[in-house]
């Protein structure tokens, strides 16, 4: 059977179940006078601490396990298993929250305004696999994640990202990270949760415009490895400096390289590197100069960066549900917009003076504007230091798993023909 | 992009025993799965046309039911289509909830087995022989640093155009558009019954004198409206507004101050539809009896009919709504008061004990009711006021038998007195220190409005029972006061103490209230007679002036102009 022939249908099947999920819709309340009084609205109480803790009990069992499947096992196949498992549990039955991606707006906005108390095990779900990396890698990646494994399940014909793709794509998940300290720093937004792809699925229910985003990024997904946490996971982009200084690290061999390159096509990631090559006397002296400008260039970027970002801060202020509401209330003062909105509304209804609300939005851009200066030097940073990165010279005598990129799926295992015996003397001691 | 050749299918290997199986399933879990979906896209299908058009016949219904409140076979109608409706949407959210965890199971099962046949076909790589990589590797990397270098523009692009884009300078413009019009602004013109706090004196004094009607001398410009009513104009800036009804149209009028043009129309409601019977009120009240109000951004408007619309100064509708048929024994009349962004509406029906009357506070913006106080009154055709009382503003109100004034904030009472009986028709003023109430053929009591609750016992401070009027509201010039009789008989009192200082019988009926200018009084017949006295403490009339056509409704007064409702024409009178 032809496989495009899957393909065409598991796309078509994916599309189905968003549409599936966006058919979920509210009753308009009864407009009759019927006699029938609507109880008072009640809170629910807080679903169970222990429910959370038994998720950070589960957390921490499945990156030692998958820690143990990766670095001492090195079995693909007990890595998807988990993958399956945690799809399920933290992804479908725990509707994917907490999650660790998340978790990096509460522990900033933790850090930025001291009335808000991160909880425990949200900052545990941000520390465990952090700490996991810095001992064993991408673990998380590996297995753990549900967005990560819901991406991995539907991959069905990989095909390889050119290297300088890659490098220009990976931009944008320290973009969406700097964006997302920003926002969450200056109490705008949590734009990871807001903008999480793949919840809406989790939950058999959200915003049209999410399940879009999130069947475009699956339906990428079935042709691209994992695009989501190569190109845009704002945590991916922390795990991978950690990765680089991790004391144990996933090898594509058990013993010696023996160069036979069956491996180098098996990542669907892009992660695995070959030996380079010698450089020239000539390759060196360009190469010299060349890293001297981009270290002269890198201070310009960060500036320059800065810069830009605190001009931005009209633009990103407006992700502040204040500064939003006095630019509406400003256009509805102003006759520049029709009607009203709930917010403006519910505004007015307190009588508050507009003045009042056009200080606050004046000092949140100016928040933002000092933020801006941190973000936009942050991703000059980044830039300046990927073209550095990109000019430095590698020596590498081994087919290799880059530290940083490896995502630890384990799909590389299998192609090397010395995991083979180290299998088959397994079996032998056994 | 290369396709990775680790994938491509065997040829000389032998096939995994579980391939066939794993196709298998992938048919099977596929064919399910399109099926699924195809009734999942039938259920949503069925669920946005065909429920759509029930829920269209029930609004159909609903309208209806606006002009025959009293159907109850329509009443029983809507009420099986609404359960029906409700019916066929819960059994849909049903199939669809259903449905989408099928969907999501089969293809899960479809991806596995995808998953499992694509590796059962896999087989070993072949790579071939490679020639030295190091051009290429230096390539690469020259590539990827480009890459990197366009992203750097293109994020640098996007900055520069996210950086200059325009956005609202809430410094400079903050001061220059507020929600609501200063005292300032509301003190320049006329913008609602009776104008600035509903006293009947105007801010200017280079108001005519001297005009007429059947000449033309001193009319700039006499502008015929559309539909009749009692309402006054109200002026702002270069606007003039005004509404007139009959029992089937409801609409707002805005005319160009300058030229008497009118600029636009805005339609309240529905019109009532020939079949239905339209409400029931007193010729001399009219359908358009309550005076519009304006916020100097938008214009609101009340009908007999409980409906109220707001629109913007382009003519375009900001909204509407009904506040249900007020149960008026001669039709509502009760013109709106504006404070800051709220429509203040005293909505005064039947009989105290009916529990019907309250004041509700509408967002001017969006119509919502912000807050709403019953009232322990009967109907009343009497317009409320906001007073500001020693900083603090209340919104008086009078009814029978309650004076009462309430907190704009929250629509809280502060304080109430009884003094009033019978139909209240005339609205409360404040001047010098006071809230003047006029008890309809009986008495003129001053309140000190002071205190909380009942204050009966502890805030009149004086009350005079005399001849006063059964319609026209008193006005005063801070020292004196005056009060027109529907039949012609002018009385002025102190203030201090409500002396009458005078009466005048001036031999003329009057509907409209008097007007202080200056040091004028303006008093407007019902035949379109202007009388011009000068305030004091004895009678002394300067001048009349003649429309030559009849006037029920009060002037408004601008910048050295008089606008005038008569009967068929809107006047403009002015140098």
């Amino acid at each position: 059977m032809a496989r495009s022939w899957y393909i065409t249908t598991g796309v078509a099947l994916l599309l189905g179940l968003s549409c599936a999920a966006s058919a979920v819709e509210r009753f308009p309340p009864p407009e009759f006078e019927t006699g029938y009084e609507l109880p008072s609205p009640t809170t629910p109480a807080p679903p169970h601490d222990a429910y959370e803790y038994v998720d950070a009990a589960v957390l921490l069992a499945a990156l030692g396990v998958s820690s143990y499947l990766v670095l001492k096992m090195r079995s693909r196949r007990a890595i998807f298993a988990l993958t399956v498992f945690s799809l399920l549990y933290f992804g479908f039955w725990r509707k994917g929250c907490v999650c660790p991606i998340g978790a990096i707006q509460n522990v900033v906005l933790s850090i930025s305004d001291p009335s808000y108390a991160v909880p425990v095990v949200v900052a545990l779900f941000f520390l465990l696999p952090l700490i996991f990396t810095l001992f064993f890698g991408r673990v998380f990646c590996a297995g753990v994640c549900p967005l990560g494994a819901i991406q991995d399940l539907v991959l069905l014909r990989p095909v390889s990202v050119p290297n300088w793709l890659e490098n220009a794509l990976r931009l944008l998940a320290y973009v969406y990270l700097g964006g997302a300290i920003l926002f969450a720093a200056t109490g705008s937004a949590f734009i990871i949760c807001q903008y999480d792809p793949f919840v809406a699925f989790f939950r058999l229910s959200g915003n049209l415009n999410i399940l879009v985003l999130g069947s475009s990024l699956l339906l990428i997904s079935v042709f691209i490895g994992r695009p989501y946490c190569r190109f845009l996971c704002p945590y991916g982009v922390i795990l991978r400096q950690l990765s680089r200084l991790s004391k144990w690290k996933v090898t594509i061999t058990p013993d010696e390289c023996v160069h036979c390159r069956l491996c180098e096509d098996s990542c669907p990631f892009g992660a695995i590197r070959e030996p380079t090559a010698d450089w020239s006397l000539r390759d060196y002296v360009i190469g010299k100069k060349r890293l001297a400008f981009l270290m002269v260039l890198l201070p310009v970027l960060i500036l320059a960066g800065g810069w830009a970002g605190s001009k931005m801060k009209n633009v990103t202020a407006r992700m502040h549900r204040t500064v939003r509401l006095a630019e509406r209330v400003y256009l509805e003062d102003a006759g520049q917009a029709e009607g009203t909105t709930d917010a403006s509304s519910a505004f007015r209804a307190t009588g508050k003076p507009t003045e009042e609300l056009y200080a606050e939005a004046s000092d949140i851009r100016a928040r933002l504007e000092r933020g801006g200066w941190l973000f936009g030097g942050f991703v000059g940073l980044v830039i300046g230091l990927q073209l550095i990165g990109l000019s430095v010279r590698r020596q590498r005598t081994d087919y290799e798993a880059d530290r940083a990129s490896c995502l630890a799926c384990g799909r590389c295992f299998e192609y090397c023909p010395k995991e083979h015996a180290r299998r088959k003397n397994s079996r032998k001691m056994v | 992009m290369k396709s990775e050749h680790n994938d491509i299918s065997p040829h000389n290997q032998a096939m995994h025993p579980w391939y066939d199986t794993a196709v298998a399933t992938v048919i099977v879990s596929g064919a399910f799965s399109v099926v699924i979906f195809a009734l999942l896209a039938a259920n949503h299908f069925q669920r946005s046309v065909a429920d759509a058009k029930r829920e269209e016949q029930l609004e159909n219904l609903k309208t209806t039911l606006r002009s025959q409140p009293d159907n109850q076979q329509l009443i029983s109608q809507i009420r099986q289509l609404d359960l029906q409706i409700r019916q066929h949407r819960i059994r849909r959210h049903d199939f669809s909830r259903k449905g989408a965890y099928l969907l999501l199971a089969s293809v899960v099962t479809f991806l596995v087995a995808t998953k499992c046949a694509a590796t059962f076909r896999k087989k070993l790589p072949e790579p071939q022989l490679q020639p030295d990589r190091r051009d290429e590797q230096f390539r690469e990397a020259k590539y990827a640093r480009w890459a990197v270098a366009t992203g750097l523009v293109m994020l640098g692009f996007a900055a520069l155009l996210l950086a200059f884009m325009p956005a609202i300078d809430f410094s400079a413009g903050g001061a220059a558009v507020a929600s609501y019009p200063s005292d300032e602004e509301i003190n320049k013109n006329w913008p609602s019954f009776r104008g600035p706090g509903g006293l009947g004196v105007s801010a200017y004094t280079n108001i005519p004198a001297s005009w007429n009607g059947k000449t033309g001398e001193g009319i700039l410009w006499k502008t015929e409206l559309p539909l009749p009513g009692h309402n006054s104009p109200v002026v702002w800036g270069d606007r003039v507004f005004i509404s007139g009804a009959d029992p089937n149209n409801r609409e707002v009028y805005c005319f160009d101050a300058l030229s008497g043009t009118l600029l636009w129309t805005g339609a309240v409601g529905d019109p009532v539809s020939s079949g239905a019977e339209p409400i029931e009120v007193m010729e001399d009240t009219g359908y358009a009896a309550p005076t519009v109000v304006t916020d100097g951004r938008r214009v609101c408007a009340i009908f007999a009919t409980g409906d109220i619309g707001c629109f913007d100064f382009k003519g375009n509708r900001v909204w509407i709504r009904s506040l249900g048929i007020p149960d008026s024994a001669y039709g509502y009349a009760s013109s709106l008061a504006v404070y800051r962004n709220l429509v203040v509406v005293q909505y005064d029906q039947a009989s105290a004990e009916d529990g019907k009357s309250k004041v509700i506070a509408l967002d001017f913006f969006s119509g919502r009711t912000v807050w709403q106080t019953n009232r322990p009154v009967g109907g009343s055709w009497s317009s409320p006021i906001v007073a500001e009382i020693e900083s603090k503003p209340q919104i008086i109100t009078c009814g029978d038998p309650w004076v009462i004034a309430y907190d704009p904030a929250n629509g809280a009472e502060r304080w109430r007195v009884k003094c009033l009986s019978g139909d209240i028709a005339p609205s409360p003023i404040y001047a010098g220190g006071l809230i003047l109430v006029v008890e309809p053929d009986y008495k003129l009591v001053a309140i000190r409005p002071q205190g909380r609750g009942d204050i009966t016992d502890t805030a009149i401070a004086w009350s005079v029972e005399d001849i006063v009027p059964s319609i026209c509201s008193p006005v005063s010039d801070g020292e004196l006061i005056y009060l027109l009789t529907s039949d012609g008989l002018l009385c002025c009192h102190r203030l201090s103490d409500g002396t009458k200082l005078w009466e005048k019988e001036l031999e003329r009926n009057f509907l409209a209230s008097p007007s202080i200018v200056g040091d004028r009084l303006y008093l407007l017949s019902e035949k379109g007679v202007m009388f011009i006295l000068q305030v004091g403490v004895e009678y002394k009339e300067l001048t009349r002036c003649e429309l030559g056509e009849p006037c029920f409704a009060s002037p408004a007064f601008g910048n050295g102009r008089i606008y005038i409702r008569a009967t068929e024409h809107l006047y403009c009178i002015g140098k």
